[in-house]
């Protein structure tokens, strides 16, 4: 085998021009392939690893209007409302069903700091319930979060993530002290390590990628409401609502604008949730007369993002186009390989004839072709990079993803080597079969 | 030399042929989903967009941080913008062209049962304002404007009791109405058929709808005008007709006014955008551009690889028949005989790559339809990427069968 490893290695520097032609060609594949594949790695990545796939976004359809017509020809699709009422999600959590629940709704909002001169930040908050830090897994660097007691009592406090600490206070210890949210005053009860999971997958007002958007500080629901920040958008209101709709002005009470995102450990508890859902559905008396059937709904993250088309079709498409570059490449090399091989004929024919099995022939080219394929991986990973350099420089609002973690460096010297096996398989086949006894005759 | 004779050496020597063509079905499949995906993402580009683009600035994104504007603001805001210098015409706006963050979504059918999905555009003036060419009915009147705002649209207010004056394109009106006059005619929506409609009243040459995706396909016009007066409203934007002879004045004049109109309510992380038309049409179209170079790149990379790989494969074949080639030269065969003969050989493999490249092409397109929202790819397609990849397999074999031309008749008398 060391023989034969030799012996290709040989062969590579014999043609050095048709070897340069091949390596550039596997490059080029692999960079290609490897491009979209480190973008679409990125963006389909358990924005919560092993928490993601216990969690469900829980719906009850309460909203006192006639079921939404959405025919439209213009592709445009309003069948994804999965947002409810705060009427309903106190009930919910009244009943405390899962193992972890909370309702939310990300809000953008003016945040201000205490002291003579408070410093501002306009960014996005996070109004939620009590359960929200084992729900999500968000972490604390000090302090605590709140009781459901303090949830129902309104209690101004806030949770911030440490950044916009040291942004608005200029230090991350700022336990006890004030942080003015709308016309309310919150006491911060804990600093909590920044969240922000990829993508933003557990509130749908602000859905999408980058590190720009997170939400910087988790605030009781209750008592931000009490505060007049207003929730922004809902999947519709109550047509008999008081408060005439406006465009931008949610009333929480009548409009369904709150994720219900609960926990549950076990397919068994999910069904019985579910169950437990469609029975609270059908309990809606006040629905009557609206024509609507009972309707509910339990969502896992996975089947959430897809339904939400959340990694652009194009991404994938592109992937699928490299891919099948890939293969021209593939079948190229192999043409150049089998070129090669075939006309060292005579060689092969003087190997074979002093005993060399045709196991040995094959080996010994199968050997050649992957080491071209890995040389032409170690030049794919600069070309790679240079790839999602210009992916980044393209910045759809989801390009700065575009990186190579070590997991995407590993598979590329993989897909190199696999990619050099199958591309040599066949020209070291008819290789091997060349007959010893004609190739000596004629050299 | 006969096709047969032909056949048989390229079935006798099959691995190089069988590689030659796999490499044309793959460049030929390629090729054509790749310049099926260019076409889609062109035809917006090249539509017509009937507006008056040298002298048309868009405003939008004035957002309010209060309350939603009321609707005499919005008309002192119009009312302001068309007095200033360099300003021809100003209208109040929901939705404008090349701009996608506000898109007004209609579906209309005709009385012959035709549904269109169509994007409208909601303002004042608007013909006047965008500079569209009327080629027939006429423009809304003053007192045919309803107001449109965020109570107005509210399900709590009755619609109206007469059908709704609507202006179309003449693309639209063609889709609907085939050759009958469209002025005049009724529209239904589909959802209500009890609903009053709408009627057509007038008729532009082209308008471009801002739901660039859709402007596919002979759908690039899908557009209408409707008669509503911006009302009260949480964003509002303007569609301003400047004179171009004196542009900087009044692009200053417009970011004035703005600021003093709307500047004190104004949300300040929302920015006002007051930009020429062809700004913001680069900057709608930037995607699709960048989709392009990656496919424009694709295209190149394949055609180069797939030249190189007949080349190499081509040469091999050539050089290991030299002597067959220099007895066929002894034997009388002529220079260009000889020539041919190659360049027949590989029209031959690289046609059957292509047939089997085109079902390729269109299993994968099916295969891509049905994960995503990718249109058929039409057979027209199929004929102009395998004739690409034809000539391209021609243009690859030229060298090597130029180097089998050259080959002396004297070979054959050697090493025999």
């Amino acid at each position: 085998m060391r023989y034969n490893l030799m012996l290709a290695w040989h062969g590579l520097r014999r043609f050095p021009r048709s070897t340069v032609l091949a390596v550039l060609t596997v490059a080029m594949g692999l960079a290609a392939t490897m491009t979209t594949l480190a973008l679409l790695h990125q963006l389909t990545a358990d924005p919560l690893p092993g928490r993601s796939s216990h969690l469900y976004l829980a719906w009850v359809d309460t909203v006192h209007a006639k079921p939404q017509q959405n025919q439209s020809l213009n592709e445009i699709t309003v069948e994804n409302y999965h947002r409810i009422k705060l009427g309903d999600a106190r009930e919910l959590l009244h009943d405390h069903r899962a193992a972890w629940q909370a309702a939310m709704a990300s809000v953008f909002t003016e945040l201000t700091g205490d002291g003579e001169q408070p410093r501002h930040a306009r960014d996005y908050v996070l109004a939620t319930t009590g359960e929200f830090m084992p729900l999500l897994g968000v972490s604390l660097r000090s302090g605590r979060g709140w009781t459901p007691a303090e949830d129902a009592a309104h209690t101004p406090l806030v949770v911030i993530d440490s950044e916009m600490a040291q942004h608005l206070y200029g230090t991350t210890d700022v336990l006890g002290r004030d942080l003015k949210l709308g016309h309310g005053v919150f006491r911060i009860i804990g600093v909590s390590v920044p969240f922000r999971p990829q993508p933003h997958f557990y509130e749908l007002a602000a859905f999408g990628f980058g590190d720009r958007r997170r939400d910087e500080a988790f605030v009781p629901l209750s008592a931000l409401l009490d505060a007049g920040v207003d929730l922004a958008g809902s999947d519709g209101c109550d047509e008999d609502a008081p408060k005439q709709k406006t465009l931008f002005g949610t009333d929480a009470i009548h409009c369904a604008s709150l994720s219900y995102w609960v926990d549950l450990p076990d397919r068994r508890q999910a069904a019985d949730f579910l169950a437990y859902l469609q029975h609270y559905a059908e309990n809606q008396t006040s629905l009557a007369g609206y024509g609507k059937p009972a309707h509910a709904e339990l969502t896992g993250v996975g089947t959430w993002l897809s339904k939400q088309n959340v990694v652009p079709d194009n991404v994938r498409l592109n992937a699928w186009l490299a891919g099948s570059f890939l293969l021209l490449c593939m079948a190229n090399v192999a043409g150049l390989l089998a070129a090669r091989f075939l006309r060292r004929g005579a060689e092969i024919g003087v190997r074979r004839a002093l005993g060399a099995p045709r196991r040995a022939i094959f080996q010994q080219h199968v050997f050649e072709a992957s080491m071209i394929c890995l040389i032409g991986g170690a030049l794919a990973l600069p070309l790679t990079l240079f790839g999602l350099w210009t992916l980044r420089l393209q910045d759809s609002g989801f390009t700065d993803l575009a990186r190579l973690d070590p997991a995407m460096f590993a598979a590329l010297f993989l897909l190199a080597l696999v990619v050099g096996v199958v591309t040599g398989w066949l020209p070291a086949w008819r290789a091997s079969r060349v007959e010893p006894g004609l190739q000596v005759k004629s050299a | 030399m006969s096709l047969s004779i032909m056949l048989k050496v390229l079935r006798r020597h099959a691995l190089m042929p069988t590689l030659v063509l796999l490499q044309v079905a793959l460049a030929c499949a390629i090729l054509c989903n790749v310049l099926f995906l260019v076409w889609q993402r062109v035809q917006p580009m090249v539509a017509p967009s009937g507006l008056a683009e040298n002298e048309l600035v868009l405003v939008d994104q004035i957002a309010s941080r209060v309350r939603p504007w009321t609707g005499a603001e919005v008309r002192a805001g119009q009312l302001a913008l068309s007095r200033t210098p360099g300003i021809r015409s100003a209208s109040a706006a929901l939705g404008l062209p090349m701009i996608s963050m506000m898109m007004i979504d209609y579906t209309l059918q005709s009385p012959r049962g035709v549904k269109v999905g169509v994007n409208g555009y909601f303002g004042e003036g608007l013909v006047t304002s965008l500079g569209l060419q009327l080629i027939a009915g006429r423009d809304f009147l003053p007192a045919e404007y309803r107001d449109f705002g965020v109570n107005q649209s509210s399900s709590a207010v009755p619609g109206t009791a007469s059908p709704e004056p609507i202006i179309i394109t003449q693309s639209l009106a063609r889709q609907l109405f085939g050759d009958q006059p469209a002025v005049g005619q009724m529209l239904k929506v589909p959802d209500e058929p009890d609903g009053h409609g709408y009627q057509v009243i007038g008729v532009v040459r082209h308008l471009m709808r801002n739901q660039l995706s859709l402007a596919t396909d002979g759908r690039a016009d899908n557009t209408l005008l409707a008669a509503k007066r911006i009302g009260d409203t949480a964003m509002v934007g303007y569609a301003v007709r400047i004179d171009p002879a004196m542009r900087e004045v009044a692009m200053r004049g417009i970011r004035d006014t703005i600021k003093r109109e709307f500047g004190p309510l104004m949300a300040e992380d929302i920015q006002a955008k007051i930009d020429t038309y062809a700004e913001r049409r680069h900057e709608a179209l930037t995607s699709a551009r960048a989709a392009l170079w990656l496919f424009a790149g694709v295209t190149l990379a394949v055609i180069v690889v797939t030249a190189i790989g007949i080349m190499g494969l081509t040469g091999f074949w050539v050089q290991r028949r030299t002597r067959q080639i220099g007895i066929q030269r002894a034997l009388g065969a002529r220079r260009g005989q000889v020539m041919r003969y190659f360049m027949v050989e590989n029209l031959l493999i690289a046609g059957a790559g292509v047939m089997v490249g085109m079902a390729l092409a269109y299993v994968a397109n099916g295969v891509l339809m049905h994960y995503y929202e990718l249109p058929r790819l039409p057979w027209n397609y199929m004929p102009i990427g395998g004739v690409v990849v034809l000539l391209l397999g021609q243009l690859a074999v030229l060298a090597p069968a130029r180097r089998a031309a050259e080959v002396p008749p004297v070979v054959a008398t050697r090493s025999i």
